[in-house]
């Protein structure tokens, strides 16, 4: 059994809910009052993870802190090929770009915090900072548009993606708006349009996908 | 402010079923192609409550709006309303329509009955879209073989060779974007990486 403790409106927690819904594995969901509780800074929660972040995985004796980790674990249990081409190149691609989605969690995500849930912090650096990580996002997704390739990595999704997509999709509760890039919001519809895509409060699926609902 | 066409896209980045936001000077509007890919043009705000259209979504030929489902088809009138499945909605419920063509690979908005056709642009393909902070005079004075006003032109030396480079102004608020074009022959990959070298350097003047 996979346990996460969780929080519904955290976009690391969502990164893993998204990726176990995708490979089809089944998480067990608990739920930590983060805000306005501040549960994951009580003792009894850094006992568990002294560092009092979210989301955790506990498998068995396994306790892991970082999501980007969490996606390496689902993915080698469930959808290797998730992991990518496995060669020299793109396995220290798939890292650039795990690492790179730390630096949107430290602009966009903290910038969305201080929005939504009264973080403090320099608001116009956080934002400042967020644009600049967006280009670099989207000059990599226009070279990959030139190179007839769909994803950050090979032709085909993989943890990259889904490490870098949530809090990029959710940059405008931090007042950083998508519509100067244009890759983003191609590759934004695509994580969304693949089978088993879950939502979260702030992202929504794409309705289009399917029929309109029968009138009454 | 002089009723013109205004390059708000590259059609590559508004595939069919798909809707973006665009605007025309200060009006925001959203920009819509259906699943068959007719494109239309309106006023980003739902007759309804006023919700951006450019957060809908495209079902076959019409755009639905986000918050409350109504249905709009083409040419700008409301198809349906789902909390009142069984009424016709009334011909006054339409978005306000813009004019929305799309010539050598760009989109261009104007208000609707512009008497003459959007710029020709020949021999040119389709780069990228690139947001800039900075105004146009610092990008000029950052490369003086550039010049124009709405259609910037020039040649440019890039990765050796000499490259023709048109850049289409959208003015923003914050800025203004460019929408790119290069010969037939340049090497896109290139070009893009000067534009953002242009960008940077450009950027960096404003705040030194």
């Amino acid at each position: 059994m996979i346990r996460l403790h969780d929080y519904v409106l955290s976009a690391s927690c969502y990164k893993v809910r998204l990726m176990a819904a995708l490979l089809g594995v089944r998480l067990d969901l608990e739920a930590v009052d983060f805000h306005p509780g501040r549960a994951h800074k009580s003792l009894a929660f850094r006992q568990l993870n002294p560092a009092g972040t979210l989301p955790v995985m506990v498998v068995d004796d396994l306790v892991l802190t970082e999501s980007t980790a969490m996606l390496v674990y689902l993915a080698r249990l469930a959808g290797p090929e998730w992991l990518g081409p496995g060669t020299p190149q793109a396995s220290a691609q798939v890292q650039q770009w795990l690492a790179f989605s730390g630096r949107l969690a430290a602009s966009l995500g903290l910038a969305r915090l201080h929005d939504m849930l009264l973080y403090t912090g320099d608001i116009e650096a956080l934002r400042r900072d967020g644009h600049l990580a967006l280009r670099e996002l989207e000059s990599a997704l226009t070279e990959c548009r030139f190179a007839g390739h769909d994803w950050l990595v090979g032709t085909a999704p993989t943890i990259a993606d889904i490490a870098c997509f949530p809090n990029v999709a959710l940059s405008q509760d931090g007042g950083v708006t998508l519509d100067p890039y244009p890759a983003i919001r191609l590759w934004s519809r695509r994580v969304r349009s693949l089978d088993r895509f879950v939502e979260m409060p702030g992202i929504h699926r794409l309705h289009e996908l399917r029929p309109a609902p029968a009138e009454a | 402010m002089t009723t013109r066409w205004i390059a708000t896209g590259l059609s590559h980045d508004l595939p069919n079923g798909a809707v973006m936001a665009g605007q025309w000077q200060a009006t925001e509007l959203a920009v819509w192609r259906s699943a068959t890919g007719k494109l239309a043009a309106w006023k980003d705000r739902c007759p309804h409550r006023g919700m951006r259209l450019s957060h809908g979504f495209v079902r076959g030929e019409t755009l639905s709006c986000i918050y409350h489902g109504w249905v709009y088809g083409t040419d700008g009138g409301c198809k349906h309303i789902p909390a009142h499945p069984a009424l016709t909605p009334p011909a006054a419920i339409c978005a306000e329509g813009f004019a929305c063509v799309e010539a050598n690979g760009v989109l261009w908005l104007a208000p609707v009955g512009m008497a003459e056709d959007p710029p020709r642009l020949v021999d040119l393909r389709p780069v990228r879209t690139l947001s800039l902070t900075c105004d146009l005079a610092t990008i000029l004075g950052v490369e003086p073989a550039l010049g124009g006003s709405d259609i910037i032109r020039g040649s440019v030396r890039i990765g050796g060779q000499d490259e023709e480079i048109c850049l289409l102004v959208q003015p923003r608020p914050n800025g203004i974007t460019f929408h790119a074009l290069c010969s037939a022959r340049a090497d896109v990959v290139q070009v893009s990486r000067w534009l953002e070298a242009l960008r940077r350097s450009a950027e960096e003047k404003v705040a030194a």
